[in-house]
């Protein structure tokens, strides 16, 4: 067994762990914001996965496209952990920036 | 079966709970568990072509991660206007 399949193997079970992780925190944590958490974890998973398989097959055609994935997952990831708590926020507590422009005119008045 | 073959095996149980989730938690919720879905199915196409060495397998994922995204925030943009 070449060093090549040692270090693929254990990169595939830390990915793999992390994001069964992951789910297996989705699936206890009950509040919408902890389960947050867990969207910008998984893709940390997919990027060893793909650092895994580039370890693996070397930069083949497969390889840098699974290590273009794992870059733009681990990208996203923030992104969307943004867009998804701003939209939570404002469903449960309405436009924010309304508000802010009603405290100005308060305070001008 | 090799080892990428199991991790996507182990991988594609995992979205059982991410479904469930989808289908009887609330809608914000059900938007999480697509989130962490997509990235799964995205990781499960990758671990499948290394495993099977077929190409195509990979060209899923590379249209899928950027489509997940933008549905996951279309999902969230309308789910803020919807009270």
């Amino acid at each position: 067994m070449s060093w090549r399949t040692i270090v693929a193997t254990v990169l595939l079970i830390a990915g793999a762990g992390l994001e069964l992780i992951a789910v297996l925190g989705l699936c206890t944590l009950r509040d919408l914001y902890d389960r947050l958490h867990y969207v910008g974890l998984v893709s940390y998973g997919a990027l060893l996965i793909a650092v895994a398989i580039v370890v693996h097959s070397s930069f083949s055609l497969i390889g840098d496209k699974a290590l273009f994935i794992g870059v733009f997952l681990v990208a996203s990831g923030p992104v969307l952990a943004h867009t998804t708590i701003r939209s939570m926020l404002t469903r449960e507590r309405g436009d924010w920036r309304s508000q802010i422009d009603d405290a100005a005119r308060d305070e001008r008045s | 079966m090799n080892e990428w073959e199991i991790a996507a095996a182990a991988l594609g149980c995992a979205l059982i709970p991410c479904i469930l989730i989808c289908l009887l938690a609330p809608a914000p919720h059900g938007l999480l568990a697509m989130e962490i879905a997509g990235v799964l199915t995205s990781t499960i196409l990758m671990l499948l072509s290394e495993g099977f060495d077929r190409q195509p397998f990979i060209d899923l994922a590379v249209v899928l991660a950027p489509m997940s995204l933008v549905g996951s925030l279309m999902f969230a943009r309308l789910m803020e206007r919807s009270q």
